[in-house]
């Protein structure tokens, strides 16, 4: 293995490492970090398909839903296992996201470009008239899960899972998506991907299995999404419904996220997640109610003067300089 | 020996017969040239050989494997390799990165450090090294297709399928490519069929066997310079006498 190759995360790590002093050592400012961090974590595990395939699934909340439910059933079945309910309930999280990425896959990954955006907005949106119509999952009234987990756990620990370790689990899930992101972009598989983004055709002729790697890339950003979902909805929040999990706003935000910091990068999402965190979380303080009208234009302006991304831009200006080693 | 035989293969597009019915034999290590005016098959040919289309009738066999029917990235790996008309570069990527994607991919399946270290070598064949730093997409015309030359060479093929990759380069350029072509071909036994519109002279410097193709039918293939001066291609590249 090539170390070297891997020194893009030491600024990843940096970053972290200080947002997470910043949330144990500043009185009240736990909540905030944990906030961008859901957005960070996001942005990467979108970025693995999304940024490194270049297709758009704007049905991809569907695998945050998912996991959310499998975190939800499991809990409320195997209570009687204790804490081992979450490991099963991270597990099942994994397996439900990933069988929904090979059957979305199989299908829809033979379409291109709006066509599969389309395609997959219908999954998300059948998903959740599924779960509300049949009643499967306790339909429209959702799962609350806080007696369950009060009973199962005991009301400290109930506690401190939603307020701290869930939170903490999502800043793993984020970090080990980036590992996943760079050790891809460091493989054939890279590669593979940046040539079937730029032309799919072009990346047939020459050799690349891109139904292969599409799916390959799909499959670790769903099952990503589903661990998101379990401890950031799940575990967090203590209940499920629906229409917030099935929200197809949430797949717009990973977009932006990832647009914003760059595509296919590494550090891309991390940067775009703090950036739409940190204003999301300040404007709606200062300006509650009107956040998203200050947001979009301040996007829509940082897009059009990077198209590639922040660090899409910065990378293209350190090349031939040494810092260019760190910036991926 | 034959290393790549079309058995009767035959292509339409709505009524239209791209390529009608047509037999060819390519031999390792030859050097082979298409041409034909605008229009005749011989990108088409290109495209069922290298799969991105499949032949409505007929049959491909490839070193003795029948891949008529195969991806095109299986066939790449048992050893084709082609350029495009319209150079493909992967812009975003270096021009380094791009060929080493093809001795990744290629039959040359190295891994990423042994690609990029030997994307190099073929950058100075080629003499293109000086270049290898830029993004393939803010290179010339001209420059993109001896980047696809050198990456399709990086796959290290059995047979290249060059598709008019010398039009538009300076003599001396094409001397050189021509040269360099040679030299793969008796080094590495590499058969290399070239298909040109109107370059002439380059294909007579360069090709043993010529194919003349019009209307999607063969019409008629042997020694190049005699060839070159039969009637019938003097007739399908300027018409009839009239006078």
């Amino acid at each position: 293995m090539n170390i070297r190759a891997y020194k893009p995360l030491l600024p990843m790590i940096m970053v972290y490492g200080i947002l997470i002093t910043i949330g144990l050592t500043v009185e009240g400012m736990w909540q905030p970090v944990a906030y961008f961090m859901f957005y960070i974590a996001l942005g990467q595990a979108f970025n693995i398909f999304l940024g490194l395939t270049g297709y758009v699934d704007f049905g991809y909340v569907a695998f945050l839903g998912l996991g959310a439910y499998g975190m939800g059933i499991a809990i409320q079945n195997f209570a009687h296992l204790g804490s081992i309910s979450i490991l099963i309930g991270i597990f099942l999280a994994i397996v439900m996201s990933v069988l929904l990425s090979l059957a979305v896959g199989a299908v829809a990954l033979r379409l291109r470009g709006a066509y599969f955006a389309i395609a997959t907005i219908g999954v998300n949106e059948g998903f959740r008239y599924l779960v509300e119509g049949v009643r499967l999952w306790g339909g429209t009234e959702g799962m609350i899960l806080s007696g369950f987990m009060r009973k199962t756990f005991g009301r400290e620990t109930t506690n401190l899972l939603s307020t701290f370790i869930s939170d903490v689990l999502i800043i793993l899930i984020g970090f080990c998506a980036a590992i996943v992101t760079i050790s891809i972009l460091n493989k054939k598989m890279g590669y593979a991907l940046l040539a079937l983004r730029e032309d799919e055709d072009a990346a047939k002729v020459m050799g690349i299995n891109v139904t292969k790697y599409k799916i390959m890339a799909f499959i670790a950003s769903a099952g990503f999404a589903g661990l998101i979902g379990a401890t950031a909805w799940t575990l967090k929040l203590t209940y499920i419904f629906p229409e917030d999990v099935f929200n197809i706003h949430y797949t717009v935000e990973a977009i932006v996220i990832v647009m914003l910091g760059g595509a296919g990068t590494l550090l891309g999402p991390m940067i775009g997640g703090l950036i739409y965190g940190l204003m999301k979380y300040y404007l709606s303080i200062t300006f509650p109610g009107l956040q998203l009208l200050i947001l979009a234009p301040i996007l829509i302006a940082i897009v059009v003067a990077f198209p590639e991304g922040l660090v899409g831009y910065l990378r293209k200006k350190a090349r031939d300089t040494r810092l260019s080693e760190y910036l991926r | 020996m034959v290393l790549l035989k079309l058995e009767k293969v035959t292509k339409r597009f709505g009524g239209l017969v791209a390529v009608d019915s047509v037999d060819l034999e390519i031999e390792e290590g030859e050097a082979l040239g298409i041409v034909g005016p605008n229009g005749s098959g011989k990108t088409t040919i290109y495209n069922l050989i290298s799969g991105v289309y499949i032949p409505d009738e007929g049959r491909i066999i490839f070193d003795g494997k029948d891949i008529t029917r195969m991806p095109p990235h299986a066939r790449t790996s048992l050893g084709l390799a082609r350029t495009f008309q319209i150079p493909r570069p992967f812009g975003s990527a270096t021009v380094r990165e791009n060929v080493a994607i093809g001795a990744m991919f290629g039959k040359a399946s190295m891994d990423v450090e042994d690609a990029l270290k030997g994307a190099d070598e073929y950058l100075k064949l080629i003499g293109i090294y000086n270049l290898r730093n830029k993004e393939a997409k803010l290179l010339t015309p001209l420059e993109k297709r001896f980047m696809e030359l050198a990456r399709a060479l990086a796959m290290k093929p059995k047979i290249l399928l060059l598709d008019e990759v010398m039009a538009g380069m300076h003599p001396s350029d094409i001397e050189k490519i021509i040269e360099t072509l040679q030299k793969i071909r008796k080094e590495e036994h590499v058969a290399v069929v070239s298909m040109v519109e109107h370059l002439m002279h380059a294909i007579t410097k360069f090709a043993e066997r010529v194919v003349v193709m019009h209307q999607g039918k063969k019409l008629i293939e042997g020694e190049t310079a005699k060839v070159l001066n039969d009637p019938r291609v003097i007739e399908v590249y300027l018409g009839k006498k009239v006078v």
